[in-house]
């Protein structure tokens, strides 16, 4: 054993973790927030034209189908799936005629944002090419008319606070903990091969060809087959 | 699985995957995110668990992929204006020894797998069948790696912290 193995065995010395972390995270995962995907999307009320979603809210107790019942079946369908990590996209269309330009432009900004990932008002600011209109985009998401489709809780304040969020902050916690824990596929839009995190395939996808699934399902219903290195599936 | 069995593997495992995640991220909170991380999804994807894993294998496998995900959010989101120079010094502990932060310095030249696999081996004496396992490459790109990581450690840390010249990988 040389001097290098004696630095390296101190600088990654284990006892320089945090005392009663184990406990610490044990109380964090208690107390993370938990949805009943049926419970909440009951709630909600879905409105669809012949075009796509056209409206997504919180009314009342009840919620319910409105306009073009099959895309709203199947948006109700896939926001149960999503709300219960079996789903990291949504292909059901959206209907956004009626918005104003600027925020049809930044509710497309949004929808590019990947499943589990995070911007601040500034940087979609910024990819909508205002950066200076960081509250105008605040104010065009806070308009969203389909909310979690066009994830808008997905931006969050340069700060790191959460900001304002249509369906309550309580929710938007509990929809940024439900896209960090649930585990994910990761598909190249080149091969369509879809493999799991950590797979040697996986790590040469480039970054503009990755496609992130939530389950093999997920990535099977849009054509992708499983890689046969790591098998995601088995 | 119930909150119990959650805290006993929390508890045997947390310090060895906190230090691993620590090093290789150099944040403290975010390497308390990182295990948090680790421990949710492998309870989430337990089903998908073999057994002919050891658990620890799984657990410092799907850490390593959290701390790259990371890493690279880190990289596309940030910005291209953060130059890795600034890592070791801005992330060094106050109050440290300066050797510590040389040791810092040093491993921040030697290119990610290597150092994924230097906190692996020295964190909890992985073997280097162990080691591949978890990254999923050859045992011999495991020696090959671990040996050149050391290599340029030693090399940086003997010119005195000097950084060397060659690029980081991802």
């Amino acid at each position: 054993m040389d001097r290098i193995d004696e630095v390296l065995r101190d600088y990654f010395d284990p006892s320089q973790a945090p005392p009663e972390l184990a406990a610490a995270l044990a109380r964090r995962r208690a107390a993370a927030p938990r949805l009943d995907p049926e419970a909440t999307v009951a709630r909600l009320h879905i409105e669809a034209s012949e075009r796509g979603v056209r409206r997504v809210s919180l009314q009342g107790r009840r919620g319910g189908l409105a306009g073009d019942r099959r895309l709203a079946e199947r948006a109700r369908r896939e926001l149960v799936e999503y709300l219960g990590g079996q789903r990291t996209f949504f292909s059901v269309p959206v209907d956004l005629t009626g918005t104003p330009e600027f925020q049809g432009r930044v509710l497309a900004a949004a929808r590019h944002i990947p499943y589990g990932e995070i911007r601040s008002y500034a940087t979609l600011a910024q990819t909508v090419g205002h950066p200076r209109a960081a509250r105008a985009v605040g104010n065009a998401l806070g308009a969203n008319p389909v909310p979690i489709i066009v994830p808008c809780h997905r931006i969050i304040r340069g700060d790191g606070t959460w900001g304002h969020y249509a369906f309550g902050p309580g929710m938007k916690t509990a929809l940024l903990t439900l896209e960090r824990r649930t585990p994910t596929l990761v598909g190249s839009s080149s091969t369509g091969i879809v493999c799991r995190h950590g797979c040697a395939h996986e790590q040469r996808i480039g970054e503009s060809r990755r496609i992130v699934f939530a389950s093999i399902a997920d990535a099977k219903s849009v054509g992708y087959r499983p890689c046969r290195v790591c098998r995601p599936g088995r | 699985m119930n909150e119990s069995t959650f805290t006993r593997v929390a508890q045997e495992y947390a310090a060895r995957l906190y230090v691993v995640a620590y090093r290789l991220l150099g944040h403290r909170a975010d390497a308390e995110d990182a295990v948090q991380r680790a421990l949710l999804k492998c309870f989430a994807a337990r089903h998908a668990y073999s057994p002919q894993w050891a658990i620890s294998t799984w657990l410092y496998r799907v850490l390593t992929n959290v701390c790259i995900d990371e890493l690279r959010r880190r990289r596309s989101a940030a910005a291209a204006s953060r130059a890795s120079s600034e890592i070791a010094p801005r992330h060094a502990r106050p109050g440290t020894v300066g050797e510590r932060v040389d040791v810092e310095r040093a491993l921040a030249q030697v290119p990610r797998e290597a150092r994924m696999l230097l906190a692996l081996h020295y964190v909890d004496g992985l073997s280097f069948v162990e080691l591949a396992r978890v990254r999923g490459i050859s045992v011999n790109t495991v020696k090959s790696q671990l040996a050149r990581g050391k290599a340029i450690m030693r090399k940086t840390l003997e010119q005195g912290g000097r950084r060397s010249r060659r690029p980081r990988t991802r």
